[in-house]
């Protein structure tokens, strides 16, 4: 009888199922799929996917996804919005792993969403000290995955590794001792077998690093002090002890090569930001570019853009890869709009500096030496004890948020300001886990009195070939696509696409509050989406159906 | 035109205070405090030592978001400091709101660890960049100003004190407590001195072709909102102008040579006597 049950069932079943493939002839499939390393590096050729913080290993942010475009942008409309719990400005980047969409969140927060309408599958909320060191808000950029898991930097100094599936906390290793001033804010990046991270705190007087972790483990791997100690190459460059608080924070995600095995990160300002004299000399590797060892983290070549900053200064962009041809040879270029005012190509495989001019006001430095691209000085323009007024202000000519690069125009696109600010020295001394900057600023005008504007750069000549205004200034970062647009957002509240190759305007959306965030593109069953976090609020936006 | 500063003298005797800088402690809200909410029982923490206290420890920690003179920052959200605060109004409460921070913005809690003490300095600097408006003695009558206002001036065609006035110019309800009388003076003689952008002019020539020109109520990146000198309020999107101008300047005019100085010092004790509490005679 038992027999007879189940053979009737499994005949009845075996009908049930005829019958739905008849009646459901669309093939469904799970969302999210573990991420190799080799998808990582091949992340150009899967735009249906945003993988890590800019998108591929090269941070040019230029997606191959082109059914949204210069003929069709203005038929964009939001498809779903999302709204972070805690009240603080959004910088997330968020990432898009086959239909999942994980969101960062202040204070250090993630959430995973449907990525076609922005409905969540789960949450991770971290659990917090209540005596954090932050110099500038309750930030967080984004996450990185590896296989089946994200990283995430935390406020309170620490690397987390969560399931992406479920959310669950895998392991949580502290980076830093957060009560000294140690803090972290941007988006690991993986590098073959590890996780690459770098630290914030540099107005606190801590002592900047890059470090790589272990992915399952979360044992460190390596550590690269970005100021060299006693008896390495660099270390005279601080005077007396002042390599010890020298700043130098690596608060943003770097880029890698993998055919030259090369990490670049980008290195903060010099401490205290703003009084040279406790740390006469350049104060390397403050304010420059750094290539790593993809293996041992060892510094291969550096470059500093700002020797001797007291200007706040960081060299806090991420670097642009791009094999270009330069003046009739094919190099392996790194373009960079420094904090600085100043526009660079250098040579990546190398370090060598190729080219750099001003794109935006600057009064501090009367040019670049044209073969090593060191800045020629404008004496006189340290702050003082009463103040003295410079171009770029502290904020810069540009800052952290992520320049772009479009593979069809060759442009590099940066969001720039062009203001000044009066620029004050004080005598400050060190004290663990205080602020240590030594000044401050302050606008004489108000800020509608400055022009920004997004601006696009020939990397083979450093000139501009066109801008677009926007007011005031913004904090927002780019994308391009192989739609012939680029996508940025404004301090006014703004998202809106431009044409990549003239600038010209094609559609802009007021969602009402500031945009400190870069925009990020994916497609999902073939269709293609935009989304841009304004506000407390990420938005996400497609084609009219 | 030049200002002669030296005729603010005889109109101003008020103690000159050190404007500088101050800011805040990052740190997350809904976090506990050992040290209690402060009760108004005055500040013992006042002396000239302890403001200088103050002022070193706002320009460290809390001037990346008030700025390095304590004037506020657009941008960060910061309020200006220097005049009336918004959210406290007495020791107690700026100590409150330093201590707990303000829910629901970037004003977080300065560290459990800071001593109560150097709260207090703070509280003390924060108070001193504003002063007392009964130290000032004015050499001007406010009745006289007010009657001067609404009268051969003729400040009331363009701006408001109590609802009653004129639209093109800012309302003056309460410009005592946030302009010194230094401060009115040098806007009554020399308007375009300090012009907030909200007073830009801007001409427009829209889809029609019309030229139109007002009042900058508000410009962003890709469109402006104008008011006209009829109180016509406009909007329109940048791509569609033809050309627009804006002109950094106010519209008033100077009353360095219209008005002599005892009208002069008349006017600016009567704008001083607009705040909410009443001066003493």
């Amino acid at each position: 009888m038992k027999h007879a049950t189940a053979l009737f069932l499994s005949v009845f079943m075996t009908a049930i199922a005829g019958a739905q493939e008849d009646q459901f002839s669309t093939v469904i499939t799970p969302a999210f799929s573990p991420i190799t390393w080799e998808r990582l590096v091949d992340a150009h050729n899967e735009p249906n996917n945003w993988l890590m913080y800019s998108g591929t290993l090269d941070s040019q942010r230029y997606s191959l996804l082109d059914s949204i475009s210069t003929h069709n942008v203005d038929q964009l409309e939001m498809k779903w919005a999302y709204q972070i719990p805690v009240i603080d400005r959004a910088e997330t980047v968020p990432l898009v792993v086959d239909g999942i969409m994980f969101i960062t969140e202040a204070p250090s927060n993630v959430v995973a969403v449907d990525a076609r309408t922005g409905r969540e599958y789960w949450r991770y909320d971290h659990e917090m000290p209540d005596d954090l060191r932050i110099c500038c808000g309750r930030n967080n950029r984004g996450v990185a995955i590896l296989g089946e898991t994200l990283f995430m930097s935390t406020l309170d100094a620490h690397l987390v590794a969560i399931d992406a599936r479920t959310g669950n906390l895998l392991w949580n290793a502290e980076v830093a001792p957060h009560d000294s001033g140690y803090s972290k804010t941007a988006a690991p990046l993986i590098v073959k077998d590890k996780v690459v991270t770098g630290i914030a705190g540099g107005e606190f007087g801590i002592r900047g690093f890059i470090d790589a972790y272990d992915p399952v483990t979360g044992e460190r791997e390596w550590r690269t002090y970005v100021i060299p100690g006693p008896g390495e190459f660099g270390n005279d460059t601080w005077s007396g002890d002042s390599w010890k608080t020298g700043g130098a924070a690596t608060w943003i995600t770097g880029s890698y090569d993998a055919d030259l095995n090369q990490i670049y990160w980008g290195t903060g300002n010099p401490g205290p930001d703003w009084n040279g004299d406790v740390r006469l000399g350049d104060n390397l590797y403050s304010d420059s570019v750094v290539a790593l060892d993809g293996d041992s983290g060892e510094i291969v070549w550096h470059f500093q853009f700002t020797p001797h900053d007291v200007h706040d200064y960081d060299s806090i962009q991420v670097p642009i890869l791009a094999d270009i041809e330069f003046k009739g040879r094919q190099r392996q270029v790194m373009m960079w709009a420094n904090r600085n005012g100043f526009y660079y190509t250098l040579d990546r495989s190398n370090g060598e500096f190729l080219i750099g001019k001003p794109y935006a006001a600057q009064t501090w430095a009367q040019g670049l030496d044209p073969v090593t691209g060191r800045p020629i000085r404008v004496p006189g323009m340290a702050p003082t004890y009463e103040g003295i007024m410079v171009s770029p202000p502290i904020v810069g000519a540009t800052n952290w948020y992520s320049p772009g690069y479009s593979q069809d125009t060759g442009f590099f696109y940066v969001t720039s300001f062009d203001g000044e600010q009066e620029f004050f020295k004080r005598d400050e001394d060190y004290e663990e886990g205080e602020r240590f900057t030594g000044g401050g600023g302050r606008y004489t005008s108000p800020i509608d009195a400055f022009h920004s504007s997004i601006r696009a750069i020939n990397p083979e000549t450093a000139e501009i070939e066109w801008e677009f205004p926007i007011m005031p200034r913004s904090s927002a970062g780019i994308t391009t696509t192989a739609g012939g647009l680029v996508f940025t957002g404004s301090a006014d509240g703004y998202f809106f696409a431009l044409d990549a190759s003239s600038g010209e305007e094609l559609w802009n959306i007021s969602l009402g509050r500031r945009v400190h965030a870069a925009p990020m593109t994916f497609a999902v069953d073939g269709e293609q989406f935009v989304t841009i976090a304004s506000g407390n609020v990420v938005y996400t936006f497609g084609l009219r159906n | 035109m030049m200002i002669n500063l030296g005729r603010l003298k005889p109109i101003l005797r008020w103690l000159a205070i050190p404007m500088v800088v101050l800011g805040f402690s990052d740190y997350p809200s809904g976090m506990l405090f050992q040290s209690a909410r402060a009760e108004d029982a005055g500040n013992l923490y006042n002396t000239a030592v302890d403001i200088r206290m103050g002022n070193r420890y706002f320009e460290r920690q809390c001037s990346r978001c008030h700025g390095f003179d304590a004037k506020g920052n657009d941008e960060t959200g910061a309020p200006n400091l220097t005049g009336r605060l918004r959210r406290a109004s007495s020791d107690a409460g700026i100590f409150n709101i330093i201590r707990e921070g303000v829910p629901g913005t970037a004003m977080l809690p300065v560290a459990a660890d800071v001593p109560d003490a150097t709260v207090w300095q703070l509280v003390a600097y924060i108070n001193s960049l504003r002063y007392d408006p009964l130290s000032v003695e004015l050499a001007g009558d406010a009745e006289t100003g007010g009657r001067l206002f609404n009268g051969k001036a003729d400040c009331s065609r363009c701006h408001m004190v109590n609802g009653q006035g004129g639209r093109l110019g800012p309302d003056l309800t309460r410009i005592g407590e946030n302009k010194t009388p230094e401060d009115l003076l040098l806007s009554l003689m020399d308007p375009d001195q300090e012009v907030a952008p909200r007073w830009w002019t801007v001409r427009a020539a829209g889809i029609d072709g019309v030229i139109r020109e007002g009042f900058r109520m508000n410009e962003d990146s890709f469109s402006l909102r104008i008011m006209d000198t009829d109180s016509n309020l406009w909007s329109f999107q940048k791509r569609e102008l033809e050309n627009y101008e804006r002109l950094e300047k106010s519209t008033m005019p100077s009353y360095a040579e219209s008005l002599s100085d005892g009208e002069l010092d008349n006017l600016v004790a009567y704008l001083f006597s607009l705040r909410r509490e009443v001066l003493p005679q």
